[in-house]
């Protein structure tokens, strides 16, 4: 049973990112194009125009919206994915964490591609290759234990209220911008800034623009205090979706 | 006892009639009991709306009971279902086996079964290709061929017995008959009686998701046909 659901995830995965490429004129192209024209968008805003970006802010902003762009798509991807498969959920019985599951693995394997082009960017613009890479992995499991523990408890949430949707947009840009993603947390001042570096995605960001930027090695003491919260997020929301599970195959899409 | 596969005690099933809070619930089913027994052929008649659909999924393990008991020994139970997971951009062949493992094949299973898939829907070049480029009929013939592949210990059925044009109909229907007589256990929910009347052994009359009468099919149809006549409605 447990190998079939593993056989089932990853299939699906393949077919998710297969079935996205096949739906556009420049397909993968996309998956770098959309970022970059986010990035862009901020670099003009903060880089040229208010000119509060500091003099690392391109690469900054590039970690930063790389990051953040893999922990809004579980968020939102994952979050949205049992209700867009309720007519499949009301015909076979399936683990629903199934569906937001498929999501986030697809929105991770599109981000280690543009992971790597963002390495090659840094490594061209004077960030070399560092020893404190070794510490990425964790980072990133981290990272992703934080969006998709996020992600299952909308997802749980969303089939019986999807009216959270029109909210959950709004929530992610205010997390966004309290997360230090387009600006360095160093640039606010006491104590607001001790305020906002207790927020487990600001730390996150700091790890990886510190290994990436600076070849420092993270603050092990708050990667495991980040790590922790992210774990009980995790299974917080596999919780609530395990307990929601009987109610969706009554529900309409 | 050992046989006995499925057992429904006095099931309940409500569902919220609207999305909104306070919105009221309606019973789909209210009070069914049935027993299912290994290589038992099990119809379920009554009207529109009796709650037929609704007591395969329950057989089906999709729905909980809101009341009543299920109980069941470990065996699989799928319901028959077409096209399950169908994504437009992807060849036939891989929708046939994102379709497999819905339905709960394996993966080696399913690509060792792929030639025969691909024989029994005849659609030749065009099974790898994207299904998006396909008629609705061609969809059909496909989403037929992965389904039949499927070998649960209970099958059941809702009314989808034949599917595409007239030529494929006869085979599709020919190979379902064909698996229903392997001795396998089914439940079929159909209109026509006279399906129900060719392949079942048994028998469950519902109604307004009651059940009414369970048992041989002979007993249980003259009794629902003197209720029809007695209704006034049309058999």
């Amino acid at each position: 049973m447990r190998q079939h659901l593993i056989e089932l995830v990853l299939f699906s995965t393949y077919a998710e990112l297969r079935a996205e490429r096949a739906r556009s004129y420049l397909g993968l192209i996309w998956w770098v194009l959309e970022p970059a024209m986010q990035m862009g968008a901020y670099w003009l805003v903060f880089g040229l125009i208010l000119k509060t970006g500091g003099p690392d802010y391109l690469p900054m902003l590039l970690i930063g919206l790389t990051l953040w762009q893999w922990m809004k798509s579980c968020v939102t991807h994952g979050g949205y994915a049992v209700w867009m498969n309720l007519p499949l959920i009301r015909q076979v019985q399936l683990p629903p964490l199934v569906f937001p599951l498929v999501q986030m693995l697809a929105d991770t394997i599109k981000f280690f591609y543009i992971f790597a082009l963002l390495l090659v960017i840094l490594w061209c613009v004077g960030y070399p290759p560092n020893m404190a890479y070794f510490a990425l992995p964790l980072v990133f499991v981290a990272v992703f234990l934080v969006a998709a523990g996020a992600g299952f408890v909308v997802a749980a949430v969303v089939p019986l209220l999807p009216d959270l949707r029109f909210v959950i947009e709004q929530v992610l840009t205010v997390v966004m911008f309290l997360s230090g993603v387009v600006f360095s947390l160093k640039a606010v001042p006491s104590p607001m800034r001790e305020v906002m570096e207790l927020n487990p995605i600001a730390v996150l960001m700091e790890a990886t623009r510190g290994i990436l930027m600076r070849g420092e090695w993270p603050n092990w003491v708050g990667l495991t205090k980040v790590s922790i919260i992210s774990v009980a997020v995790c299974l917080i929301g596999v919780a609530v979706v395990a307990r929601l599970a009987p109610r969706y195959p009554k529900l309409a899409t | 006892m050992s046989d006995v596969l499925i057992e429904l005690e006095n099931v309940g099933i409500a569902f919220d009639a609207q999305r909104r809070v306070g919105g009221n619930r309606f019973w789909a089913l209210e009070d069914v009991s049935v027993t299912l027994r290994r290589g038992e052929r099990l119809g379920v008649i009554g009207r529109n709306g009796a709650g037929k659909s609704t007591l395969l999924r329950v057989i089906a393990g999709i729905l909980t009971p809101d009341r009543g008991r299920v109980r069941r020994a470990p065996v699989s139970c799928q319901l028959l279902s077409l096209a399950l997971g169908f994504t437009p951009h992807l060849s036939g062949r891989d929708n046939a086996i994102l379709s497999g493992l819905m339905l709960g094949l394996r993966r080696r299973d399913i690509v060792a079964r792929l030639s025969a898939i691909r024989d029994f829907c005849e659609l030749g070049e065009f099974f790898e290709q994207p299904i998006a480029s396909y008629s609705s009929g061609m969809v059909m013939r496909l989403a037929f061929s992965v389904a039949i592949q499927v070998e649960p210990d209970v099958l059941l059925i809702d009314e989808v017995l034949s599917v595409g044009d007239a030529e494929f109909q006869q085979k599709s229907g020919t190979a379902l008959r064909q698996r229903m007589g392997e001795g396998h256990t089914v439940v079929l929910v159909s209109h026509q009686e006279q399906q129900i009347s060719a392949l079942c052994d048994r028998v469950l009359w519902i109604e307004h998701g009651k059940s009414v009468l369970e048992g041989a099919r002979d007993t249980v149809f003259e009794a629902y046909h003197r209720d029809l006549h007695l209704s006034g409605a049309p058999a």
